[in-house]
């Protein structure tokens, strides 16, 4: 039961950071977009590249890993070098795609378009890199007890967690935090929210809206690669990656209320719980559709999500 | 007096091919609050807007003292140094009234920030809401983040769309009352109202506005007691 909690809290923590991205461009672009998915595996992929070059430059091509953890320093030079760029491959599909179709077409134009520009960004990747897994690192890691057999009783005893797996925990709640303090602490933060509730008067009250669309862009994309390297750090990394997260990624942030930040990270756990739990119950075939049977439950509920508000 | 704001032939709308103003021209003196009246749909909040450069200007411009600004983008006219307070929706519901004013303090230079503190003793009402959110006030006081908002950033000639809308005759006399305490600061204030006797009361002067044309300007002490001015709000002319 907390072995299932635990792996829940992996898999939602990686949605959930994902999500977050996904709920900000929601609410600052005013469209949903099914490119997300794809950020998330070229931030995997780009620092795949990153990795690579870092370990050729810094001799021998060899990552001494850092204990407990499967991977060297290099691994997170790579994760903050591929969130840069990623952040800049949304930023020139804005100004190529994006911005000109905001100026002339409406919401359901730019969900077609980032349909298509999704599709696009999938077929480049499989032909930059191909199709075969990719691993940051070979190392083997041996899940540890969290609690020592006994302490708490035998049911506690026996919930394993790996230390890389601790680490994306770790990573997303502070990405997480970290977004909490820009969003209600900076300027730039308040221009984002003013922005979401009202372009117009932003402008008026001297936001400059471009600006924080650009903004926008760089902190989503720049979440969607960290998700996507933890998701690669403790598993695979395939071409598939972010399109087989995409429909997760929209389950979490309508289930905590498209829009709201804490809603989506609340709303990655809870699929990521939903899915760890549907495979011992229905098997792992179901899991997808376990995910989706807890949205629609709470959607008949609760129809603006866990925390969007009345319309 | 040196004009402050001056309108110069304006034309311009939302859509092309449909003007709502249709040559508007008005001046604003420095230290002055003029009333722009008119009927319905005679282009009042347009104008405005268009100054604000939320609607498209076709011809004419726009001068801030002195200063061209007709094709300046919107989010620039508060570094110019003008404020606009918009008729509805004018404050950020979810922001708190303080991170409103925070908010629009710290997009002008340190030189031109106003002080929070000034403003909560302009509006003391405010002072004690600090933390809600904006959206959780009354109609007044709304109206007062609004204008709050805008002053903090210290605008030469403020703008306001029908600040009276929605409040109760008490409440628009403690707003108009504030409004006259912000001119006596050396703002220039440019009103937009529905609520002419209100409008013409705290007015040094007044134009009316109809179908996108300025057709009538004068004091507001005398424009109150034209009859002229009814006219032109029951659809007459100016004879």
């Amino acid at each position: 039961m907390l072995q299932l909690i635990a792996d829940g809290l992996v898999v939602g923590s990686v949605i959930s950071l994902g999500a977050v991205g996904l709920t900000l461009t929601y609410s600052i672009l005013r469209f949903a977009n099914f490119g997300q998915g794809e950020f998330l595996t070229w931030g995997a992929y780009l620092a795949v590249s990153a990795l690579s070059l870092t370990l050729a430059v810094t001799g021998g091509g060899v990552m001494t890993p850092i204990e407990p953890f499967s991977f060297g320093w290099q691994l997170p030079v790579a994760m903050v070098a591929s969130a840069a760029l990623t952040a800049a491959l949304a930023l020139v599909l804005d100004w190529a795609l994006f911005a000109r179709l905001r100026r002339t077409g409406s919401a359901i134009t730019l969900v077609i378009a980032s349909f298509g520009a999704a599709l696009a960004l999938r077929n480049l990747l499989q032909f930059l890199y191909g199709t075969l897994p990719e691993y940051y690192t070979r190392e083997i890691q041996i899940a540890v007890r969290l609690v020592p057999r006994g302490a708490l009783g035998d049911v506690m005893g026996g919930l394993r967690i790996t230390p890389d797996q601790m680490l994306v925990l770790g990573v997303t709640a502070a990405a997480v935090i970290g977004l909490h303090v820009l969003l209600t602490r900076t300027t730039l933060g308040r221009a984002m929210r003013a922005t979401a509730q009202n372009p117009a008067l932003a402008r008026v009250a001297g936001v400059d809206v471009e600006g924080v669309v650009r903004a926008t862009w760089v902190i989503g994309a720049g979440m969607a690669a960290v998700a996507g390297v933890m998701a690669g750090l403790v598993g695979q990394i395939r071409p598939g990656l972010g399109f087989e997260l995409l429909l997760p990624l929209f389950a979490a942030a309508i289930l905590g209320g498209i829009g709201s930040v804490w809603g989506a990270v609340a709303g990655g756990l809870i699929v990521g719980l939903a899915e760890s739990f549907s495979v011992p119950l229905f098997g792992a075939e179901y899991r997808l559709a376990t995910a989706f049977l807890v949205l629609i439950a709470i959607l008949l509920l609760r129809p603006r999500g866990l925390f969007g508000e009345k319309a | 007096m040196s004009a402050a704001l001056e309108f110069c032939a304006i034309e311009g709308g939302y859509e092309p091919g449909l003007p709502i103003l249709r040559g508007a021209s008005l001046t604003v003196a420095a230290g002055e609050i003029v009333a722009l009246l008119g009927p319905n749909g005679a282009g009042k909040s347009t104008l405005v807007k268009a100054a604000a450069g939320l609607v498209p200007i076709w011809s004419g411009s726009v001068m801030l003292n002195g200063r061209d600004i007709t094709r300046v983008p919107a989010h620039r006219m508060v570094r110019e140094g003008l404020g606009f307070v918009p008729q509805t929706e004018n404050v950020f519901a979810n922001l708190s009234v303080l991170e409103n004013l925070q908010l629009a303090a710290a997009l002008v230079p340190k030189e031109r920030r106003g002080s929070l503190d000034a403003m909560f003793a302009l509006f003391p009402d405010l002072d004690r809401q600090r933390s809600l959110p904006a959206g959780r006030l009354s109609g007044g006081q709304r109206q007062m983040v609004a204008v709050a908002r805008a002053l903090v950033a210290s605008p030469s000639v403020l703008m306001l769309d029908e600040p009276s809308a929605g409040l109760s005759p008490l409440l628009v006399g403690v707003v108009f009352e504030r409004l006259k305490a912000v001119r006596d600061t050396g703002v220039t204030i440019l009103l937009v109202e529905q609520n002419v006797k209100a409008a013409l009361a705290i007015a040094d002067r007044a134009a009316v506005l109809v179908e996108g044309r300025e057709r009538l300007v004068g004091p507001a002490s005398e424009l109150a007691d034209d009859g002229r001015l009814a006219g032109l709000y029951l659809g007459g002319g100016v004879h």
